[in-house]
């Protein structure tokens, strides 16, 4: 274990951190202080979710894979895995002599019976098991999953929430969704932790692989405001938090903080929902939906709204994503006067009117929208849409178009997000030029061919104009002297690994 | 006085129920999204309603609530949709972190604006000016800017107190003092503006009223004058102010909260409302209409105790 500049390690960056909690050992005592936006939901695997909350459930569950920082595979729970060659089969071998905390083994029967739950409960993790026809334990370490139709996505959801596998003796005991039973590298402090607020993860000795882990207690804070965020970082409260462009120079100024700038961790869009023009006609010509994307000055955008922290986007695919086509930049420029001739080619001469709702994702955004399509001629009325419901009314299919900030994923969870969930295809848009390339890339088992034929796919989104995408988000990873973020988002899963201790 | 407090809390708790009632036909707008929200965006519109009918969110509201109304009467407000905890606990696990604030800052603010309001009153000249200067900066700064300042001052410059965070007290008191030390600050700032302008106000009234001139006449020294007559007479619509303050300041914690990420009520409630978590939302109401009940009604009491004219019991 790295033991420079372990002293300082616990957070004292200020000199007088108060109230950071944990128990000050020896000096190889690292400690790693996390602020996140917002707390982590239920931790039942089934109800997983990707995002910051990771750190909390990433280090109490182990995932049968894992994917390393130049985003390819790599052994975990699963010692290694094959896929037969018509991708409706993929077997893993489960490691030899892994425990759960409660000192249960960890064998081929407990990843089944997770699988099994996963697919036959409510919630976040339901839908990735949809493709699965059975699962099957042949032996004690051999675990054998057959699917339906061939999923690409399978294999990185098993690096993600889809792959945890928590002990089956206690996963529907009333601990579950707060205190639950994994074989990851850390265990809860129930004591420490105050639900929604404060987790407080110590790690567990006996683990596997602990060495990859070199702090010996993660701390989790939850600080929905931003400035509080912000202010618990400068007072050396916490060791990293995620900081807007606009406040970066405050931080650097400081000389005090490490800054890791990851380009493209969501696209944000347009969504041109209606491509059938069911509730507007004119979404349902192809000009009409070019011309939208000719309406946009993306470089202009992310100088002026985003501060620069952002990337002009063509494509929804995520820029580190194998479906990630560079011919495709400058597909669309920033061109008023040929979006209102491709509006008057579709005999829309005179514009329409569009009515979109306004959440709390598009909220900032919106005097940029509406002046930009209405330079071209089209209309944009803004409704309110409660945060509970946003969800419900693109899935509903309530509106036409809409504003949406997707998180960047692998190519194909990113397809399935794009094109195929509710809130993306709310009116189960689809074309014969689409189903045959989404068909090809499922039965293409090579990586690298089948990146080939996500970057056709991409190509066909971008010529069809299916979205309007304007920008890539970055983020900017901010931490204390003594830590290290690693990761430029190849791999775009928030976990722990991400941070080391410098030096 | 028993039979007026029972009937007090019966009218509570019809009150909580037509509160909680409305609360619910409210929210059943939005049941659509409650299970789009759980299932997650990726999620396909036939396993949306698939859930929507299996947690009967499509059933009439009134049979929803009524079922919600029995079980909550046995004292069973469910678990949360998101975090599964138990409402109950979950409720007062934040409950008691707002409260243990804004409890110091009432007091605080009582024992301040007394002071200085009577002070002022009695005394005026420079300290009337000066406690009136005070009461308009209070009135004038709303409270997220005072506590930015503060938190920029006394955390980030000075590194005298935690910028956020709470610390309970059972765990370690001092860590408790320093972590609510500048919320209370910003309350009290905000408390004191309000009652002490109401204090001074009605102290001035009373010693100008003819019986303080006839306690005067009879050689009774100021001192008791002031503090035995004329306060007592006076603090009848200070505690009303009091009370008010009270629930304003419970109102109001969202914000403070928010600022120095304590894990308190106002957030809490804040959050489970943008989720659509009906049960906690459900939870938060009823507590919250109990408690705005009880503190009228202790209110009204010790009205009653300090002046037997207002006694309506």
């Amino acid at each position: 274990m790295a033991a420079s500049g372990a002293l300082l390690l616990s957070g004292c960056g200020a000199g007088s951190a108060p109230s950071k909690g944990g128990s000050s050992g020896s000096a190889e005592d690292l400690e790693l202080v996390l602020s996140v936006f917002a707390a982590p939901r239920s931790l039942d695997p089934a109800q997983l979710d990707g995002g910051t909350q990771a750190y909390v459930w990433g280090a109490i569950y182990d995932t049968l894979l894992f994917r390393d920082e130049d985003g390819e595979f790599q052994p975990n729970a699963a010692e290694s895995w094959e896929v037969s060659d018509d991708a409706l089969t993929i077997t893993f071998k489960i490691r030899k002599g892994m425990t759960f905390s409660n000192g249960e083994p960890v064998d081929a029967a407990a990843v089944k019976s997770n699988m099994d739950r996963n697919a036959a409960t409510p919630g976040q993790e339901q839908e990735k098991f949809v493709n699965v026809s059975s699962v099957e334990a042949p032996d004690d370490h051999t675990v054998v999953v057959n699917f339906s139709a061939p999923d690409p996505a399978f294999l990185y959801n098993m690096a993600v929430d889809g792959g945890v596998i928590s002990d089956p003796s206690t996963v529907d005991a009333e601990r579950t969704p707060t205190d639950p039973v994994g074989s990851g590298p850390y265990v809860l402090n129930t004591d420490k932790t105050v639900n929604g607020s404060t987790y407080v993860l110590e790690r567990r000795d006996d683990y596997w692989n602990v060495d990859a882990y070199p702090f010996e207690t993660i701390e989790v804070k939850v600080l929905a405001d931003r400035t509080a965020g912000l202010n618990a970082l400068m007072s050396g409260q916490v060791d990293f938090a995620s900081v807007q462009a606009n406040e970066l120079n405050q931080v650097e100024s400081s000389g005090r903080f490490n800054v890791v700038e990851v380009q493209g961790t969501s696209t944000a869009y347009l969504n041109l929902a209606d491509r059938d023009g069911t509730k507007i006609p004119a979404l349902g010509d192809v000009r009409v939906r070019r011309a939208i994307n000719y309406a946009f000055d993306r470089e202009g955008i992310v100088e002026k709204l985003m501060f620069g922290s952002g990337v002009p986007a063509v494509q929804p695919f995520s820029l580190k994503s194998d479906g990630y086509n560079p011919d495709l930049e400058g597909a669309y420029t920033y061109d008023p006067e040929k979006a209102r001739e491709l509006l008057a080619e579709a005999g829309y001469a005179d514009g329409f009117t569009v009515t979109m709702p306004s959440t709390v994702a598009s909220q900032s955004f919106e005097p940029t929208i509406t002046q930009s399509l209405g330079d071209i001629g089209i209309t944009v009325e803004w409704v309110p849409v409660p945060a509970q419901n946003t969800t419900a009314a693109f899935a509903n299919g309530d509106y036409p178009m809409y504003w949406f900030t997707m998180g960047s994923n692998p190519t194909p969870r990113d397809v399935d997000n794009f094109l195929n969930s509710a809130t993306q295809n709310p009116f189960g848009w689809s074309s014969p030029e689409l189903e045959a390339l989404l068909a090809e890339a499922d039965v293409t088992i090579d990586e690298d061919e089948r990146a080939g034929v996500y970057q056709e796919l991409s190509a066909y989104m971008v010529d069809q104009a299916l979205f309007a995408p304007v920008f890539y988000i970055n983020t900017n990873n901010v931490t204390a002297e003594d830590v290290k973020f690693i990761g430029d988002g190849t791999n775009n899963f928030t976990s722990i690994r991400n941070f080391v201790p410098a030096g | 006085m028993l039979t007026y407090i029972l009937r007090r809390l019966g009218i509570g708790i019809l009150l909580a129920v037509l509160v909680t009632f409305i609360t619910f036909w409210m929210l059943s707008f939005s049941f659509d999204g409650i299970a789009g929200g759980i299932l997650g965006p990726a999620s396909s519109p036939e396993r949306i309603d698939a859930l929507q009918e299996e947690m009967g969110l499509n059933r009439p509201i009134l049979l929803q609530y009524g079922e919600w109304l029995f079980h909550a009467v046995q004292g069973d407000f469910g678990i949360s949709y998101f975090t599964s905890e138990p409402v109950v606990s979950a409720v007062l696990d934040r409950l008691s972190v707002t409260l243990s604030i804004v409890l110091v800052a009432l007091l605080l603010s009582v024992i301040v604006s007394v002071v200085l309001g009577v002070l002022a009153a009695s005394r005026a000249g420079v300290i009337d000016k000066t406690a009136q200067g005070i009461a308009l900066l209070g009135l004038i700064f709303p409270n997220l800017l005072i506590a930015i300042v503060l938190v920029l001052v006394l955390s980030l410059n000075l590194k005298l107190l935690p910028a956020t965070g709470f610390v309970p007290f059972a765990e370690d008191p001092l860590g408790w003092v320093r972590s609510i030390t500048i919320p209370v600050i910003v309350l009290v700032i905000n408390g004191i503006s309000n009652m002490m302008a109401q204090v001074r106000g009605t102290m001035v009234g009373e010693l100008q009223s003819d019986y303080i001139r006839t306690l005067r006449s009879r050689g009774i020294p100021t001192g008791a004058i002031v503090y035995k007559h004329a306060l007592r007479n006076a603090a009848a619509p200070a505690l009303i102010v009091l009370s008010l303050e009270f629930i304003q300041m419970f109102g109001g914690a969202l914000i403070i909260e928010n600022v120095f990420a304590l894990p308190g009520f106002g957030s809490f409630a804040f959050n489970s409302a943008l989720q659509g978590d009906i049960p906690v939302i459900m939870g938060v109401t009823v507590f919250s209409t109990l408690l705005v009940v009880s503190v009228n009604l202790v209110t009204d009491l010790i009205n009653g105790w300090l002046n037997p004219k207002a006694r309506i019991y």
